[in-house]
């Protein structure tokens, strides 16, 4: 534990220990709907942040992250209710499926850069999509699959909300010392000059590689989170357009900042259900608010109050 | 090969000229987002809406003639103009302040601007599926050695090589085109000798957008107009503009061809994967070809 | 050290580098000077592994790296900065050079342990030889153009090169930056006992630090010696210092 010491700073433990006893009462306090949503909210800002780990940290064009997501929530699926065997292997299993899905997208991908590699991520991931869609004797076609039996321990909302919670903010947690490791500070690297990187003796295409089969692994336990408190899985998981929801969050809530997509995602989902209540028009909203955040807060919510003297950003070649 | 056997040579025939016509309103939306691509450097994810409200559009103004002969063809010159003055009106506005943002930024903004018209097209027409049927002389079908031949898509056929012959003149015999190309290479050496680019761009995307708006108003009579048609189209117009070669017309054409054919093929195969094949030649064709199959312009 | 032998480089037909011929001894500070679009540049791309030669070849310690990609290129032990400022903006100064430690290093997958606190003597080291130490927690695109290119060089020196090749170091500076730089790379000469490739148009500053000279013209290197022999050869007064008082404004 010493060696982390340099990681983080005592207001960093503070807040996180307060947020974390704060979540972890809050159910007594809560109506089973405000569990259910937080407990989809922990979910969605895994999802969030391990998309930014290779977007915001990394540089590359993660266009189709909700295809690993998907395809966790998929592979944790067809494990309870193909297998037979016990459902928490399902848990350990599904993220190792998409950071396999990572590498083998990932193969092909990496070799090109920039936008190249984030059409054709897009394209592949929708080739999982179509198969998905389509292959009803096996994933249930556009269907998807209902009522995957949960551990009863989980199985409750309150238990799915601890079980979220607890998963959640041990996955954040990995995933910033990640951030902060040799590999992340190289993936910073690469981010802001790929070219650079080459020459100071890095391997940037196998580096990209790693990114993405991490990414894709936290992703995929994001995936089995949802299922953790929907029960089910359907093809809209891993459609091409709520990848774009994630990389919104992303960009709401701040891309250069750890906690900015946790905190886009929080926002995200707050506001979409409760304006869900009022108006059929929330995706109107959304792309309006998404218009004036380009043009006037593109370094995210979190810009606001922890000012970096950071370039202004610029277009690469 | 063993499933040859069950398949006729005619159904064969009939199923690739049901994909050519289908290719051609594939062509014809991926040329236009080609063009935005190769020469803006925008991943317009707002052409599928264009794509889509041209076909409701289309609806509409054939619906204000009793969908008459008449109404028909006027739908089909007003309703693409009306997505090219919708995307003039944008470009004008907002997109123009925004070329110097990095790719990302500029994707985000076309998914949300397809966002507000997506809404918008819900808020105008109504979530109701709408239908449009073909003047009388394009209905019904003609045989070809006993399998009907819908006569529209005769008419697709056509009106392929068509737009395919003014996107080639539009590039290479006017002024606009041969300035747009070298845009494309070299945007700041064009700006450079004193040419107004942000004109050009403008022009470009607008012609791009309303390419989209044609292939909306051409498919409107085949299908049902309905909410989600533009998310189903911009996955395979990228596809195909990867395939072919970011912002390479021909390449357009060339990856439509491939993913109509291999969609009509697959339709006669395997029917409930018939969306399966299109793509997995997209992925045969990118891993040997990362960069698409012709010369992209960047 | 390093042999480059009739080498190459064609762009859609036009020889950018054509038949050039260039011999760097360990312990050299070589200068290769010519005109704009002589191809220096070009040649430290096809040497550094950024372009690939057409023809020709590249030996660097009896090794032939021509077409080699530049990550491997850099782990044989060639460095180098870059003419155009080619820095990680987002990143500290420190960071920067750890980036190129901890690559040198090989920790570039340990996903587990603090970066913070690794390879920290040795990138301060760097730092401190550069004169960057008290800017090391600077983001580095805010730090002036003069500190930039000094950054340049700091974090070539990160992979612990044999073979330093510095495009252009002090373009852009002000004479007292220039002067600062100049310094630098006499210590890393002298002191670290690095082998230096450079290009630079400021000829007061090549003939005062370069132990042996090249000159390119057009894609071809014309002669190669001592700065007396180059200063006294007469090809060499023809074809290019009667215009390097253009060149070096």
């Amino acid at each position: 534990m010493i060696l982390y010491n340099a990681l983080f700073s005592k207001k960093t433990i503070i807040i996180g220990i307060v947020l974390l006893v704060a979540f972890l009462l809050l159910p007594y306090f809560l109506t089973r709907f405000y569990i259910y949503l937080l407990a989809l909210i922990f979910a969605i800002c895994l999802l969030a942040t391990s998309l930014n780990m290779v977007l915001g940290f990394g540089g590359m064009y993660q266009f189709h992250h909700a295809v690993f997501y998907g395809f966790g929530a998929y592979a944790f699926a067809l494990f309870v209710t193909k297998s037979g065997l016990p459902i928490w292997i399902g848990y350990v299993i599904a993220p190792f499926c998409s950071a396999l899905l990572g590498l083998v997208l990932g193969l092909i991908t990496v070799r090109l850069t920039q936008l190249y590699f984030g059409m054709l991520q897009l394209s592949l991931g929708s080739l999982v999509w179509a198969i998905t869609y389509r292959w009803y004797s096996f994933t249930g076609g556009d269907d998807g699959i209902h009522g995957i039996p949960i551990p009863d321990l989980i199985g409750s909302s309150t238990g799915a909300y601890y079980f979220n919670l607890i998963v959640t903010a041990a996955c954040l947690l990995l995933m910033y010392i990640i951030v902060n490791s040799p590999f992340g500070r190289t993936f910073q690297g690469i981010r802001d000059n790929p070219e650079r990187c080459e020459a100071v003796g890095i391997n940037v295409q196998r580096q990209q590689l790693v990114g993405q089969i991490i990414a894709a692994f936290f992703a995929g336990i994001a995936g089995t989170l949802f299922v953790t408190i929907e029960g089910s899985v359907f093809p809209d998981l891993m459609f091409w357009t709520f990848s774009m929801e994630t990389l919104i969050m992303c960009l709401l809530g701040g891309w250069f900042f750890f906690m900015g997509p946790a905190l886009g995602a929080v926002i995200i989902i707050t506001v979409r259900t409760f304006v869900g209540i009022y108006t059929e028009y929330w995706t109107l909203i959304l792309g309006l608010v998404l218009m004036l955040l380009i043009f006037f807060l593109p370094e995210g919510v979190l810009s606001l109050f922890f000012k970096k003297d950071v370039p202004s950003e610029k277009k690469e070649g | 090969m063993e499933f040859a056997t069950n398949i006729s040579l005619a159904s064969l025939f009939q199923q690739v000229l049901v994909g050519l016509s289908r290719t051609t309103i594939l062509f014809i939306v991926a040329s236009g987002l080609s063009l935005v691509l190769g020469v803006l450097r925008i991943p317009n994810v707002a052409h599928g809406s264009l794509y889509m409200v041209g076909a409701f559009m289309t609806y509409t103004f054939a619906s204000l003639f009793g969908q008459s002969a008449l109404g028909f063809w006027l739908a089909l010159t007003v309703a693409p103009l009306g997505v090219a003055l919708i995307s003039f009106l944008v470009e004008r506005s907002l997109f123009c302040h925004l070329y110097e943002r990095e790719h990302m930024m500029l994707l985000l903004f076309t998914f949300a601007f397809s966002l507000v018209i997506g809404d918008m097209v819900k808020l105008i027409w109504g979530s109701d599926y709408r239908s449009l049927t073909a003047p009388l002389f394009l209905q019904g079908s003609f045989s070809i050695s006993g399998f009907p031949f819908p006569r529209y898509n005769l008419f697709l056929l056509m009106m392929g090589p068509l737009v395919a012959a003014g996107l080639w003149f539009l590039t290479n015999k006017t002024k606009i085109g041969k300035i747009a190309r070298a845009a494309a290479v070299d945007r700041e050496m064009v700006g450079a000798i004193g040419i107004n680019v942000s004109g050009v761009f403008a022009a470009v995307f607008v012609i791009g957008c309303y390419l989209a708006g044609l292939g909306g108003a051409l498919v409107a009579p085949t299908q049902n107009i309905t909410q989600g048609m533009d998310h189903a189209i911009i996955i395979e117009a990228f596809l195909i503009v990867i395939i072919g070669g970011l912002g390479n017309i021909w390449g357009a054409l060339l990856g439509a061809l491939i993913f109509g054919l291999t969609d009509s093929i697959g339709i006669l195969l395997l029917p409930q994967f018939a969306i399966v094949f299109p793509y997995m030649a997209v992925v045969i064709v990118l891993i040997f070809r990362p960069k698409g199959l012709l010369k992209s312009t960047w | 050290m390093l042999q480059v032998k009739a080498l190459q480089k064609s762009f859609d037909g036009f020889l950018a580098v054509n038949d050039t011929t260039l011999n760097v001894e360990k312990g050299d500070v070589v200068a290769v000077i010519g005109p704009n679009g002589a191809g220096k540049t070009t040649l430290f791309h096809l040497i550094t592994g950024q372009l690939a030669p057409t023809s020709g070849s590249i030996l660097f310690k009896e090794e032939n790296i021509a077409g080699m990609l530049p990550y491997l290129v850099c782990r044989k032990g060639i460095s180098r900065s870059y003419q155009v400022v080619n820095i990680f903006n987002r990143l500290t100064v420190f960071e920067n050079v750890q980036v190129a430690v901890l690559s040198y290093r090989k920790k570039t997958f340990n996903i587990f342990q603090p970066a913070k606190t690794m390879a920290v003597s040795e990138t301060r080291k760097i730092l401190g030889s550069v004169g960057l130490l008290d800017k090391s927690e600077m983001t580095s695109g805010s730090l002036s153009h003069g500190d930039q290119k000094v950054l340049e060089i700091a974090i070539a020196l990160g992979n612990r090169p044999e073979l330093l090749i510095l495009d252009e170091p002090t373009a852009g500076m002000s004479p007292e930056e220039t002067a600062v730089t100049l310094r630098l790379m006499e210590r890393l000469s002298g002191e670290l006992g690095l082998t230096i490739l450079f290009c630079e148009h400021d000829m007061g500053m090549v003939f005062s630090i370069a132990s042996r000279i090249m000159v390119m013209k057009q894609g071809k290197s014309i002669i190669q010696g001592s700065p007396d022999e180059v200063r006294n050869n007469q090809q060499v007064r023809e074809a290019y210092l009667g215009g390097a008082d253009q060149c070096s404004t």
